[in-house]
């Protein structure tokens, strides 16, 4: 029996070897999974400055998750909020199909929308005013000129923002709007929605217009490599060690 | 130079700056004593970023233009709060009808240098009155429509542009 794997919020950085080891190992063992599809979506990397990024570490990666078409198994790659200059030349290297963020697909006969998930974070106003600004082709042109070397160097200031901002913002306001889930999964006439960047896994199960819905979130990979199977019969969030 | 920029949901008054921006202050004042922009609508609308327009008719119809203006961005002027810029293409030379007033001080879309990359994008006057309307416009709720992203939902239209003899 095969199974659709679903995995988000790797943020992989040179700096996190024994994580990007368990990745390595966790797309070997994706034939042993019986593993149909996988599916990225959102902050595979910690930051993305472009396709033109140099940095041997990622070699090996890359290989990797392009040694994926050879084994029949298809790639979906969706941008998160750290990696969302990723672009059509590093999608064509990893064999990768780039999906927009939101995208509805048919999970064994269910409609299911897919998302990286910062957009459902309505209540975070910063964030969306950050993201709106990021997200236009002037902000992106304008950094993507820059030097590889001035990219990495704004990239680590974004982040280390992000981070304290993070200290300092409720939690509350950093999970997902109810009222943003529902009006897009009625948007999109789905009653499933997949996402990650919350960071909170878990399965949450509720009425929409009076009808059962299900909300599955994607769990990270800072400590444990972390997925979640999905066959014609369940959804599982697995775990995975790294040892 | 003044110019008031009636639209649906007010006016907003705009001063040129033809001396900082001549070649293209004359060509927005061509478009607008020819009444090009009546009707046109503000297409691209960015929340924190800026408000686009003049370029489509109602239904994302664009309209034709005459031929691009040279790009005047190293004037000095700073895409700042309220300035009101030439939109274009990643051509640096490529603005034709197209604005945009800036909803934030936009530092990326400042000239830095003349090349490809470096030459941003022409600041050629400010707002003098209705930034209210801007705000009002920059709050509209967008969407996608036919292929554009951040579309206002309810059309914003520029019902007229007057230019005041000074």
């Amino acid at each position: 029996m095969t199974s659709t794997c679903f995995i988000a919020d790797l943020h992989l950085h040179p700096a996190r070897a024994t994580i990007i080891d368990l990745f390595l190992r966790f797309l070997a063992g994706l034939t042993a999974r019986n593993t149909a599809k996988l599916y990225i979506l959102g902050d595979l990397f910690e930051a993305w400055i472009g396709d033109d990024d140099d940095d041997p570490v990622w070699t090996p990666l890359i290989d990797a998750l392009a040694a994926l078409e050879q084994r029949d198994i298809p790639l979906y790659l969706m941008h998160g909020n750290r990696d969302f200059l990723i672009g059509e030349q590093l999608a064509r290297r990893c064999g990768a199909t780039l999906l927009k963020d939101p995208c509805v697909i048919d999970l064994y006969g269910q409609a299911t929308l897919l998302m990286h998930g910062d957009t459902l974070c309505t209540d975070d106003s910063d964030y969306q005013a950050f993201r709106r600004q990021v997200r236009s082709r002037e902000w992106q042109q304008n950094f993507l000129h820059k030097s590889l070397g001035e990219r990495r160097e704004i990239a680590a200031q974004l982040r280390e923002t992000s981070r304290q901002a993070g200290q300092e913002k409720p939690a509350a306001i950093m999970d997902v709007n109810q009222h943003a889930v529902e009006a897009i999964m009625r948007e999109h006439q789905v009653r499933q929605l997949i996402h990650g960047h919350t960071h909170r896994p878990a399965r949450h199960h509720f009425q929409l217009d009076s009808r059962p819905a299900r909300r599955l979130v994607l769990g990270d990979w800072y400590q444990q490599g972390s997925c979640l199977l999905c066959s014609p019969e369940e959804q599982q969030l697995v775990n995975l060690a790294a040892d | 130079m003044t110019v008031h920029m009636r639209t649906n949901l007010g006016t907003i008054v705009l001063e040129l700056d033809s001396a900082k921006a001549p070649e293209t202050v004359a060509n927005f004042l061509e478009y607008a004593k020819a009444g090009f922009y009546d009707g046109t609508i503000f297409h691209r609308v960015i929340k924190g970023f800026m408000i686009q327009g003049g370029g489509f008719e109602p239904g994302m119809h664009q309209k034709p233009t005459r031929e691009p203006v040279k790009n005047e961005a190293d004037n000095g002027l700073a895409n700042d709060t309220g300035t009101i810029a030439m939109a274009r293409t990643p051509d640096p030379n490529s603005a034709t009808a197209q604005f945009l007033i800036n909803a934030k001080d936009n530092d990326f879309l400042n000239f830095t240098s003349p090349t490809p990359q470096g030459w941003g994008y022409c600041v050629f006057g400010k707002v003098v009155d209705g930034m209210d309307v801007v705000q009002a416009i920059e709050n509209v709720a967008t969407g996608n429509a036919g292929g554009h992203q951040d579309v206002p939902l309810d059309d914003v239209i520029i019902e007229t542009v007057t230019v005041e003899d000074d």
